[in-house]
């Protein structure tokens, strides 16, 4: 009798995972751990995109629309767990993840499992050049990025010199090795390339350093807005006179939560967002009724799983294949951007300066026309 | 030698802290030979009821000076509380069970305490009111920060205060007796179990203290801060000799010291491997810890 019912239970567990008829598709980022914010800002956006296309009526041919979000906690070997428990829940597509470290490795899982996965945040140049099928991009490439921090520092702060950190990351690192190479290839003297390690908040030692080198720019590039805020607040009160610069994974409302006047001024490198359009309209409606202000790559977030569901939409089923060919056709505005793939993954970078003014990032500096905004 | 002495009180301020958080560690072995994992979180939890209390005392339209004494105080027992209760249900049942089973239940209490700051207070960095202690001065080219001159100050009136309590009270005395031999001061009529209890508050307070001073003196705190200084704290109790009070206080300075010059004059990146080297060196040539593990008299 026993074994009747273990057995009744084990088929009502499964057939309960393969929800009929339903599409279903997974998140993974860091929602725990030092860069949970960020982490939780891209599930709450792949959330937000789900319950608009419910709202408006889900998808023909599906019951509903299932979101799975896993936690990656911008781990290698967490990342890849995620993705295996991803593949085992049969999910079709993969919102994620943050941390291009995590991003890199999951990936490999994902792509053998025929599953989509699109990144919304994770600028590292190598995502989208490994020549995989099912790796999509929705954000910029720290290639893009490092020419438009260094083309602002010569042609607009017109520096002489600059003195960069990183903490490590495939990320964090690799963008401050492309900044490295294209300062001195512009002619700006780099006095300076420190690497400080994940979670640490003493930047007492590398920023004495700083101030002797009396660099004009210094550049900061971490894995994250709050480490940043901590070292904007730090090299203020070291009195360091530099001009700071930022990026990506700085831009976050949270740096000037954190560091309050200290980052008056301070100038990031990030994607362009109008912010007027109809989509970002949308979004920000429906996004912030439920989750609160939006994070940095919230919106990217909702355009990497409005995308999927639209291509699913077009293809009329989620077989990977029919899926890929669909969003390779897609062609709309999204809430972040214009959103059009290429056959490599990528959808293109539009970085741009901004720079920090009160409580609000505000456009500054466009490197393709080399104006102000 | 500007960088030198810039770099110095770097050191002294980091160390202040790690000195502070490792006392807690010491403590707690020394008494009953437990690796006190949670202690971390006591931190953390002392910086989270920290800049609650500043923001409720500073809306009350108090003067910054006394928001601070008594944040600090109120946080400090609070913690001290909450250290109590948690020996209560996770260390008191398990007191004749092998050590592995009280290690591993510090271990889970640890993770318990930190997601339980995560749930309640959130994922986001909470920002510290930072103003009420900005400002510094320049001596020679070297600036100090006030809230140098705090940390250290307020650092050095706690491990004094403590010094006192144990080599000069009864409590001490009592304290000192039930680390050497818990059943024969037990027969001398000290009951182990309060003293047990005293000292995990005392190590607790004096973490919420060190949450605090590194709230305000980072501008911002996490749930999760408790972790790498915890780990560096709990070196510097082994570095000073486990179980030894005047050996945490030397170890914390030192580690502190190690990684502030280590990464000033080679770099940042290897700061942890110097302070690391330095351990493992010191633990090589006397594996008892600089003051040494077993001197009876000074341990607690």
């Amino acid at each position: 009798m026993k074994r009747i019912v273990l057995a009744t239970l084990v088929v009502a567990l499964f057939s309960g995972a393969a929800y009929a008829g339903a599409l279903k598709l997974g998140s993974q980022s860091p929602l725990t751990g030092q860069y949970a914010a960020d982490g939780n800002d891209i599930a709450n956006g792949a959330r937000t995109a789900v319950e608009v296309v419910k709202a408006e009526g889900g998808i023909k041919g599906f019951d509903d629309i299932i979101l799975s979000p896993q936690d990656d906690a911008c781990d290698p070997r967490q990342a890849v767990a995620a993705a295996n428990k991803l593949v085992n829940e049969k999910v079709s597509a993969v919102v994620g993840s943050y941390c291009s470290s995590s991003t890199i490795p999951a990936s490999e899982v994902l792509d053998e499992a025929k599953i989509l996965m699109i990144t919304p945040a994770s600028t590292n140049e190598k995502v989208t050049e490994r020549g995989f099928k099912y790796m999509y991009r929705t954000c910029g490439r720290d290639d893009d990025q490092s020419k438009a921090a260094v083309a602002f520092m010569k042609d607009f702060l017109k520096a002489k010199n600059v003195y960069v950190v990183d903490d490590k990351t495939s990320y964090s690192q690799g963008l401050a090795d492309n900044v490295e190479a294209g300062a001195t290839a512009a002619g700006i003297k780099v006095l300076g390339h420190e690497h400080v390690n994940q979670g640490d908040k003493d930047y007492s030692a590398v920023l004495t350093k700083v101030k002797e080198a009396n660099p004009e720019v210094f550049y900061i590039s971490l894995q994250n807005s709050a480490t940043g805020a901590l070292m904007v607040i730090q090299a203020k009160r070291m009195g360091i006179k530099a001009a700071l610069m930022g990026q990506d994974a700085v831009y976050h409302p949270q740096l000037m939560e954190i560091a309050k006047a200290d980052a008056e001024g301070m100038y990031l490198t990030f994607g362009y967002t109008d912010e007027n359009a109809p989509a970002y309209k949308k979004f920000l409606a429906a996004y912030s009724a439920k989750y609160g202000k939006p994070g940095a790559y919230s919106a990217y977030a909702y355009d990497s799983a409005m995308a999927y569901l639209m291509a699913v939409k077009a293809a009329g089923s989620a077989d990977p294949d029919k899926v890929r060919a669909a969003m390779l056709k897609l062609d709309f505005d999204g809430a972040s951007k214009h959103m059009k793939y290429k056959e490599n993954g990528d959808s293109g970078s539009n970085y741009i300066i901004q720079k920090v003014a009160g409580d609000k990032f505000i456009n500054f500096w466009n490197p393709e026309t080399g104006k102000l905004y | 030698m500007q960088f030198f002495l810039q770099q110095f009180i770097n050191g002294i301020t980091l160390g202040g802290v790690y000195a502070l958080i490792a006392l807690g560690y010491t403590m707690v072995y020394g008494i009953i030979q437990l690796i006190n994992f949670a202690h971390g979180e006591f931190f953390a939890a002392g910086g989270y009821l920290g800049v609650i209390l500043l923001t409720w005392l500073a809306a009350q339209g108090l003067p910054p000076v006394i928001c601070i004494a008594l944040a600090l105080v109120l946080a400090m027992i609070y913690c001290a509380v909450l250290a109590m209760c948690v020996e209560k249900v996770a260390y008191k049942p398990l007191r004749q069970s092998p050590r592995l089973s009280v290690l591993l239940s510090a271990l889970g209490m640890s993770i318990f305490l930190q997601n339980g700051l995560m749930l309640t207070q959130g994922v986001y960095d909470r920002a510290y009111p930072t103003a009420m202690t900005s400002g510094g001065f320049e001596v020679g080219g070297i600036l100090v920060s006030y809230m140098q001159i705090f940390i250290v100050a307020i650092t050095a009136i706690l491990l004094l205060g403590l010094n006192a309590l144990v080599f000069r009270t009864r409590i001490g005395k009592a304290m000192r007796a039930t680390a050497q031999d818990k059943t024969m001061s037990a027969l001398v009529g000290i009951n182990a179990s309060h003293i047990i209890s005293l000292t995990f508050a005392i190590g607790a307070g004096l973490a919420a203290a060190a949450g605090i001073m590194v709230g305000f003196y980072y501008g911002s705190i996490n749930y999760s801060m408790g972790f790498v200084p915890g780990i560096k704290a709990f070196s510097a109790a082994v570095l000073g000799g486990i179980g030894n009070i005047t050996g945490a206080m030397l170890g914390g300075f030192i580690i502190g010291m190690v990684e502030i010059f280590a990464a000033g004059y080679i770099s940042s990146e290897y700061k942890d491997v110097f302070a690391f080297i330095i351990l493992i060196l010191v633990l090589y040539f006397m594996p008892t810890g600089i003051m040494g593990e077993n001197v009876d008299d000074t341990r607690v």
